[in-house]
């Protein structure tokens, strides 16, 4: 059967464009009368941990959900290893490489941890309506492969003795966790996190901190990490976006944006969640 | 030219009940959501009971629409109150298949309570009246039938505009949880846009009655269900929509039903039933969301 | 979580090598195909031809509402148009297998007598082409309605349902077919083991009882070995299905369609795969009725017949393979129940139908099962379970019981059956 390290590394190595796997410019999202994203861009290295912060409402999810090819921007260019990725369709981007997990998780609460982990191996499965149906040979072997694949990743996250339960029936920390599971089952190129560590408590925090940093380090793949925990981003992020109504205010490493004066007023400006830079925890809020 | 022009009345005439039923579908949805699949047997509800009160209990015609509209609003609050309050947040397919389950108990009720024979529509001497201008003849009910719907429209507008709790309703359309932070009894909304549906429902249901041959049978409400291609060009969420797709759908019928009878030995006599959905399935075609519809945007 | 959780994991492998659910992997499973078994042998030896019939019926809905299932309960596409499917398999069936029939038949606006299309080939044509040829009708469809989500779909697949009675009805070529809005008669001259006799008007076995294991089989048995034949591995396939990849696709659509495609679900893909085995089902199902009524009209397959599916699959249990089956026990073998207890009240001058009744019951049960119990008797029986498991719990611990903890039984449940009706995305919900 396969080696006993599971292979979570992307299929391919990715092919970026110079030296960016993602390269993002003037990217303007707008519905509804409103304008989520501003004259966006960014790029990111491969194998890099790329972190995006903002108050409340300024954008970070939007930026993910076009992205992941739901948003349609009224303007911008997006090159994604090598390839125009506003050209993708929603479903393309997995095959192409891009993985996410999910801000909020009420999306499949029937589901079982192995069977959503199974769904994260949707792209690397082939059999469809008919040989599913049949459930022969290849289909067999298929099912076997992929669901030892997914227990070692579920072992991995210290998951695997929840793989049967409905996802709706685990504490929210653990559906997170599950979550990214799912998206590491993709073996992607690149790993959207969408608020990783919402609502979790200092242990679960660091230790997801140090999933992301074990992804970043054994499987090289490149991370975007959208959150709101400013402790958690500025200790293991290698460069940080600062968004602010829509509009990039700073980008850079940890230590230059922390000190950004435009960056203190943005945040000083509301009440924000997560723990403040100092590492006091501020007054939660959840309205995102 | 002539009989185009009967067609054009009469289908005008039909399209005005059509709009009057998706009238009262649309402003459910908009108030409270809701897909009221039963909409059709509200309007068969209100007009068997106007004819058992003028026929059975001999009430004065307006007075039998009175006690219609208000049976028909009462069971539209009920169900609302005591089923669909339970469903909030339920996926669309429920809330429309419970809506089906009470459309399926609606018409067996009307069916055994009044049997499945036919019985005379309730009618008033006004409505009697067959006067011609040349060789186009006008129906005094069809005439009502077109003025009672733009008198009611005009209604609605006035409330919708004017009134504090057509504001209300309005608001409750527009954002449920910013209706409910200022103070709007969403209770209050719910029930009057059911009680406003069941209205229309049952003076559209008299007319429904009188157009078609003014008997009542239960197979009536099965052609209320023609209101859902007009719901459907007019876009589920506009209230214009439902009024101008209400009497485009009867005009498309009317003229269908006028001009078939070439065609007879290949399309046979039924062409003008489903026209109408014919009609649907091309504006669906080209547009998704109906004629009026709005494209909702996908949140994730 | 250090460094060296990445590397490893020789645990897993075994984890999942029991992780594959077999198919008969549980008691319950096994001991439902047991049961299965056992009440065919039973009807098949000791059945009068009523209770054979009402069997045979129940069989042969149970088909199309598991296709329906497939649809609506796996991936959440709202139809109303299984009789539309139905009836394209049922005149597929009649056109390639039936015997001419002269008749008097009211085509084009006049009475007249003709004789009605057959091509009188085998069962083992016409059943199969009955699937195939409704399942192509599902792809021509497909994407069109499909683009088309909740209410509009509905009403789409309500407007199939009526374009399809007009077009069998009214539609000169086809009458010649379907015989107009009287209907016809779906003679077979072939019998199952695909000895053809045009000159009796046959009917699957109608005329010549054969042998099988020395006993003398009559129509109506026939008929039961063969639907419940048929049944079990339409059961079979769907569940297989619903274990493997495609399935998975499926019920993603059905609980958030975006996060599907977002993981790679092709959401076209998906729903047409869902579409065209549905319609499959429906067809099969509608062939199967045609040979077994011997006569059917356009007009049987009417919106009532679609809402009685729909009704079925949610009483019985939506995403639920026995909930299909025991949906059309509840809608189809109920009324022909009532009518043989004799229990019906008379009121004044009619006579209320076993029709009526049962309507009204099933329309009520839909409204009881949607608010309170969204997966049908499946659920409710899964929830006994659960009580059951806690129960045990407690008498065993003779405390509190922990947080469920999923055990062989009740959990496998999980693995194909779901309870998508009780959240989803929904109406806003209301803080009140």
């Amino acid at each position: 059967m396969s080696d006993p390290t599971p292979d979570l590394a992307p299929t391919q190595t990715p092919t970026g464009k110079g030296n960016h796997l993602l390269s993002v410019e003037g990217l303007t999202v707008r519905f509804a009368g409103v304008t989520a994203l501003s004259e966006v861009s960014f790029a990111v290295q491969p194998g890099e941990l790329f972190a995006v912060i903002g108050p409340n409402g300024a954008g970070k999810t939007s930026l993910f959900n076009v992205l992941s090819r739901v948003y349609q921007p009224a303007a911008g260019q997006i090159t994604f290893d090598g390839r125009d990725l506003l050209s993708l369709k929603t479903h393309q981007t997995s095959r192409a490489g891009i993985a996410r997990t999910f801000q909020n998780l009420g999306q499949f609460p029937h589901t079982s941890v192995l069977d959503y982990m199974l769904l994260g191996r949707h792209i690397h499965m082939r059999s469809g309506v008919i040989l599913g149906g049949l459930f022969l040979g290849q289909t067999v072997k298929e099912e076997k492969q992929n669901r030892a694949h997914c227990m070692r990743l579920l072992e991995l996250l210290g998951l695997e003795r929840y793989y049967k339960y409905p996802l709706g029936t685990l504490p929210f920390g653990l559906q997170k966790r599950a979550d990214l599971a799912r998206a590491l089952a993709m073996q992607p190129k690149l790993l959207l996190l969408d608020e990783p560590v919402a609502g979790m408590g200092l242990e679960e925090t660091e230790d997801i901190a140090a999933v992301i940093l074990d992804i970043k380090e054994q499987l090289s793949i490149t991370q975007i990490l959208v959150e709101h925990d400013m402790a958690m981003v500025m200790g293991i992020a290698d460069r940080v976006m600062v968004l602010d109504f829509g509009r990039v205010i700073a980008q850079g490493l940890p230590a230059e944006v922390q000190a950004n004066p435009e960056v203190i007023r943005a945040y000083l400006g509301e009440e924000s969640g997560g723990r403040t830079a100092a590492g006091e925890p501020a007054p939660t809020d959840t309205s995102h | 030219m002539a009989f185009f022009l009967q067609l054009c009345f009469d289908g005008i005439a039909l399209g005005c009940i059509y709009a009057l039923i998706a009238l009262g579908f649309t402003i459910i949805f908009k108030a409270s959501e809701v897909i009221n699949f039963a909409q059709g047997e509200f309007l068969l509800v209100g007009a068997y009971v106007v004819a058992a009160g003028y026929y059975q209990w001999h009430l004065n015609f307006f007075v039998a629409i009175l006690v219609g509209i208000i049976v028909t609003a009462l069971i539209g609050i009920l169900f609302e109150r005591t089923v669909l309050r339970r469903m909030i947040g339920r996926p669309v397919f429920a809330i429309i298949m419970i809506t089906i389950g009470l459309d399926t108990l609606l018409i067996e009720g009307v069916s055994v309570i009044w049997g499945t024979d036919q019985r005379p529509a309730a009618i008033t001497s006004g409505l009697l009246d067959v006067p011609k201008v040349g060789d186009v003849v006008f129906p005094a009910d069809h005439i009502w039938a077109i003025v009672v719907t733009l008198v009611i429209c005009a209604l609605l507008y006035l409330f919708f505009r004017f009134t504090k709790y057509g504001l209300a309703m309005r608001a409750t359309a527009i954002d449920q949880e910013a209706a409910l932070a200022m103070g709007i009894n969403i209770r209050t909304v719910y029930a009057l846009a059911w009680a406003i549906a069941g209205a229309i429902a049952t003076i559209g249901g008299v007319f429904l009655a009188i157009y078609g041959g003014r008997s009542l049978n239960p197979i009536l409400g099965s052609t209320a269900l023609l209101a859902f291609p007009a719901i459907i060009l007019g876009g589920l969420d506009s209230v214009s929509g439902a009024v101008i797709g209400g009497i485009i759908i009867g005009l498309a019928q009317g003229l269908t039903r006028g001009y078939e009878a070439p065609f007879q030995n290949i399309i046979g006599t039924g062409f003008d039933q489903i026209a109408p959905y014919i009609l649907m399935l091309i504006i669906l075609f080209i547009r998704p969301y109906g004629l009026f519809g709005k494209r909702k945007v996908e949140r994730v | 979580m250090s460094k060296a959780h990445i590397e490893g994991g020789e645990r897993g492998a075994s984890l999942a090598a029991q992780a594959l659910p077999r198919f008969f992997g549980t008691a319950s499973r096994r001991a439902a195909l047991g049961f299965g078994v056992v009440l065919l042998a039973l009807f098949l030896l000791t059945g009068n031809d009523l209770w054979l019939s009402i069997a045979n019926y129940t069989l042969i809905y149970a088909i199309a509402a598991l296709g329906l299932n497939v649809l609506s309960g796996y991936t959440g596409q709202i139809s109303l148009g299984i009789a539309f499917f139905m009836s394209i398999g049922a005149y597929t069936a009649i056109w390639l297998g039936g015997q001419p029939v002269q008749t008097p038949a009211f085509i084009g606006g006049k009475v007249v007598v003709t004789s009605l299309y057959g091509l009188q080939l085998p069962i083992y044509v016409w059943l199969p082409a009955a699937g195939i040829v409704a399942a192509a009708a599902g792809a021509l469809i497909g994407p069109t309605a499909l683009r088309l989500k909740g209410f509009y779909l509905g009403i789409v697949s309500l407007a199939l349902v009526f374009i399809g009675t007009y077009i069998f009805s009214d539609v000169s070529s086809l009458t010649l077919l379907t015989g107009g809005p009287q209907g016809r008669s779906f003679y077979t001259p072939c019998n199952l083991f695909t000895t053809c006799d045009p000159t009796t008007q046959g009917n699957l076995l109608f005329s010549n009882n054969p042998e099988v294991f020395g006993l003398a089989l009559s129509r109506q048995q026939v008929f039961l070995v063969l639907n419940f034949l048929i049944l079990a591995v339409a059961a079979l396939f769907v569940g297989n299905v619903m274990r493997s990849r495609a399935g998975r696709a499926f019920q993603a659509v059905r609980d958030h369609e975006v996060g599907a495609a977002i993981m790679g679900v092709n959401l076209f893909q998906a729903k047409m795969g869902a579409f065209m085995l549905s319609s499959f089902l429906a067809g099969i199902s509608g062939a199967l009725l045609a040979v077994y009524t011997i006569h059917v009209s356009p007009a049987d397959w009417s919106l009532l017949l679609s809402i009685q599916f729909v009704a079925a699959i949610i009483i019985g249990g939506v995403a639920s393979i026995w909930g299909s089956i025991l949906g059309a026990v509840f809608i189809f073998a109920l009324p022909r129940v009532i009518d043989q207890l004799n229990i019906l009240p008379v009121n004044g001058t009619s006579t209320i139908q076993s029709g009526d009744i049962s309507a009204i019951i099933y329309g009520l049960l839909i409204v009881i099962f949607l608010l309170f119990e969204p997966g049908g008797i499946v659920g409710l029986i899964r929830r006994l379970q659960i009580l059951a498991q806690r129960f045990n719990q407690i008498r065993r611990k003779g405390g509190e019981p922990t947080a469920i903890s999923p055990n062989s039984e009740a959990e496998s449940q999980f693995e194909v059956e779901q309870t998508p009706l009780s959240t989803g995305e929904g109406t806003q919900p209301l803080a009140e």
